[in-house]
Order: C-alpha cells, then sequence, then structure tokens
C-alpha cells in the first residue's frame, strides 16, 4: 500500500504548491533566513530592478533624497528575528520589523525598524520611541540590478547583513547571543590541566596510540594532540555541562568557526574527586576514544 | 588521525536519505528549540518496541533498542531533540524506538539519545540528571 501511496503523495504535493493566482511582478517577493548559532534572521522583501534606470538614489521616480524608504519594494520590508541580536551594536528584541531608511545625498543615512508592519511602501511610519533607529553609512559597491539583501559574512558570532541596489551598497554588522560560552575562569581550568595517553580503537582491533594535553591558553580551556593532529590543532574545550565539554575549532585567524555538539563530547572522568581520564563520545554516544592521565 | 565528523556526516545523509523513502512522512521543525520532556506516561511498557535483532544487523544499535526495552519509563520522561517533536502522535523519546518504522532504526540523534539514556540510566543517574544531559548534549 505504501508503494502506491507514496508516488499519490508525490503528485498531491505538487499539485498544491502551484500558486493559485501565479502573477509577474516587477518587484518579486523574495525571503532570505539565516541562521547563526540558533539566531534565526529572515529578511522578507518584495525585489524592484533597476531596469536601465541610471539614478536610483537620488531619482524623483525612484528614491527621492530625503524619503522614508523601505528597500524593497510594495509591502515594506521585514526583517525577523529569533533571538535577541545586535545590528550596528544597537539592541533588537526578537520579533518582526518593518525596515526602513533615510535615504540622504551625503553623510549618513538612518536604518529604523518599525514595530508596524505590513505596511505598503508609501506610507512609512512617523519617528516613535517604540522604533529602533541608528546611522548606516552607503557606499558604492558593484552594480547590481535587483535590490538584493544578503549574509554574504558569516562568523560563530554573527555576520554582516548587506542590502545592494544599483551601484549602492549598506553593511551592518549583525551580532546574535551565543549559545555557548568559549572561555573559562582558570580555577574552574586546572582540575583539567595535564598530560594524557590517548588511544582510540579502530576497526578490526587496531588501536592508536598518541598524548594528549589539555591547556589553558587565552582564557580557554584547551586540548590538542602530539603529535600534531592537522584538523584539530589546538582546539577549545567548550563546557556544555559539569565535566562534559563539546569541541570547538578554530579558523587561521584564531576565531572560532564551529563546534562540534552533539558530533563530539569529551567527558571527564573523576576518581576520588580528581580528574584522571576522558572519553570522547559521538552523537550516537558510541566511544571514539579514551585517555588516561599520565601528569 | 582520521577526521571522524566528515566520515559521519556521510553516514547520516545516507541513513537520512534512506530513512526519507522507508519511513513514513514526519513533520519536522527546527532543531534549534529543544523540546520540552515530557511526563512519563503511568504504566507506559515497551511493548511497540522491537528487540534488538529485529532491527538489522547492527549490534550496536541492536543494543540500543534492547536498552530502550528495559526502561520504558525512562526513555517516556525524555523529549527527543532530532525535530520529530512537532510530528502528530509523538509523546517522547519512546515514540521514536516504536513500531517496524520507528524513527530511531535510521535517525542518528534518536540513536545518540537512546544510548545516552541508556548508558546514564546504568550508571544510576535520575531522570533529572538524564534530562540535563540530553539538554547539555543536544538541546
Amino acid at each position: 500500500m505504501r508503494c502506491t501511496m507514496r508516488p499519490l503523495s508525490v503528485i498531491a504535493i505538487a499539485v498544491l504548491a502551484c500558486p493559485a493566482n501565479a502573477q509577474i511582478r516587477a518587484s518579486e517577493p523574495a525571503t532570505v533566513t539565516q541562521t547563526i548559532d540558533g539566531t534565526k534572521i529572515t529578511m522578507q522583501y518584495s525585489r524592484p530592478r533597476a531596469r536601465g534606470r541610471e539614478t536610483l538614489f537620488g531619482s524623483p521616480d525612484v528614491v527621492r533624497w530625503n524619503e522614508v524608504w523601505t528597500p524593497g519594494a510594495n509591502y515594506a520590508t521585514t526583517l525577523e528575528v529569533s533571538k535577541p541580536v545586535k545590528l550596528e551594536g544597537h539592541p533588537v528584541k526578537p520579533g518582526t520589523y518593518s525596515v526602513w531608511m533615510v535615504v540622504r545625498q551625503s553623510g549618513e543615512w538612518t536604518f529604523v525598524l518599525d514595530p508596524n508592519v505590513r505596511i505598503y511602501h508609501m506610507f512609512p511610519p512617523d519617528s516613535s520611541d517604540r522604533q529602533v533607529r541608528f546611522p548606516i553609512h552607503p557606499h558604492d559597491g558593484p552594480f547590481t540590478e535587483v535590490l538584493t539583501w544578503s549574509v554574504p559574512e558569516i562568523r560563530a558570532d554573527g555576520g554582516t547583513l548587506v542590502m545592494q541596489w544599483g551601484r549602492t551598497r549598506v553593511d551592518m554588522q549583525v551580532e546574535v547571543e551565543p549559545s555557548l560560552r568559549i572561555t573559562m575562569d582558570e580555577a574552574d581550568a586546572l582540575p583539567y590541566l595535564g598530560e594524557y595517553t590517548f588511544t582510540r580503537n579502530r576497526r578490526a582491533g587496531a588501536t592508536v596510540t598518541s598524548k594528549f594535553f589539555v591547556v589553558y591558553e587565552q582564557n580557554t580551556l584547551k586540548g590538542y594532540w602530539e603529535p600534531d593532529d592537522a584538523y584539530y590543532h589546538h582546539f577549545a574545550l567548550i563546557r556544555i555541562a559539569p565535566d562534559w565539554f563539546a569541541p570547538g575549532v578554530y579558523d587561521e585567524q584564531g576565531r572560532i568557526y564551529e563546534v562540534y555538539r552533539p558530533d563530539m563530547t569529551v567527558e571527564f572522568k573523576r576518581e576520588e574527586g580528581r580528574v584522571m581520564s576522558l572519553e570522547i563520545r559521538m552523537d550516537n554516544d558510541f566511544v571514539w576514544g579514551t585517555a588516561k592521565r599520565v601528569h | 588521525m582520521q577526521h571522524p565528523v566528515v566520515r559521519r556526516e556521510f553516514v547520516r545523509v545516507a541513513f537520512g536519505a534512506a530513512a526519507a523513502l522507508l519511513i513514513p512522512f514526519r513533520t519536522t521543525r527546527a532543531m534549534s528549540a529543544p523540546a520540552p520532556h515530557p511526563t512519563p506516561r503511568p504504566g507506559i511498557t515497551a511493548a511497540k518496541v522491537l528487540r534488538g535483532d529485529q532491527v538489522g544487523n547492527d549490534p550496536k544499535l541492536a543494543a540500543i533498542f534492547d536498552g530502550v526495552r528495559t526502561m520504558p519509563e525512562i526513555v517516556d520522561g525524555i523529549g527527543c531533540q532530532c525535530g520529530c517533536a512537532a510530528s502528530e502522535g509523538f509523546y517522547s523519546l519512546l515514540t521514536c524506538y516504536e513500531g517496524e518504522s520507528a524513527m530511531a532504526r535510521g535517525c542518528a540523534i534518536c540513536q545518540g539519545q537512546g544510548a545516552l539514556v541508556v548508558r546514564l540510566h546504568r550508571d544510576g543517574k535520575s531522570l533529572d540528571e538524564i534530562r540535563r544531559a540530553i539538554d547539555a548534549k543536544f538541546g
């Protein structure tokens, strides 16, 4: 029965997915969603095209100077954030906001987030203390035919939100709330520090033994193998529970770029209160390797 | 030293693809929001959980299913963090282990949570301690 129902289900889904009122629009709708460390950031907007218009900003027919303009078309562009963020250092609470820019011929523009959404672009909101407002700095960029919101740069703690249209580009730094604390007080790190003999059980009964060190560097508990592991190098041990740590690997600039949670968990074991060994377990809880304290 | 995660990702993707074909569709939600832990249902049993020898030739997977069968009252108090908690008929991690098409047969997260619950319960940890461990690792 399942074999016959599944193709029918696929066809049904395909039919239902067809829009009931397909329409060609000058400014087609789009959605950009980016998740960073569990914070979901969504821009929903309509995308006007340049359509051969040489001047977009400052044109009486497109975006006039000193206009309160939604960076999109039709209904106001919206920004939705699932958790608190900072935009250009300004706190933004979780929620959905209509997005506006006060565009000026020279100097900085003003970025405005208004709690009222579903506003047509011709009716920008008045200033209010419920808005988030801060200066932004437009600059020249490569020509972009269709107004585009994007997140071209992502870090562990945020990214860059960019609006481009024509030869104008606006970059805004987004900071998200970290889900984990990377650093650790030295006193808390002390029980784990030392040299361990690491053993990894491989298939067919073979074992690989190496030295494993737990050290305290740059206010962070770190581990590394000797000889050096070409992938992990010195990796952060990020506490997720008492005596449990998730490995965080660094890029060449020394910034965390990935935390292996739940992929790997380093579980330290105590004997009479003293940390004596550890296990590295995978997300399926199987033991990937073990280590015993030497010093 | 071989980097394990790349291989694991491949296995997970392969399992996921197979599961999509073999397991009835279940609505999922984002993993970022941990599921709350349910209250174990009084009198719950593992009657719907397959024995290890019924889930294939993987002895590790078989051990997890057999372990879950010994402690349904604990597994029933754990919310699943794989994204299946919003699906119809879901109650707890135990749901993931129930039936011929149990999601845990192909979902590495369900398997990992089940294995962790079994290990910690055998180590004498309380349900609250197990919940905290699940949240720390998978939440």
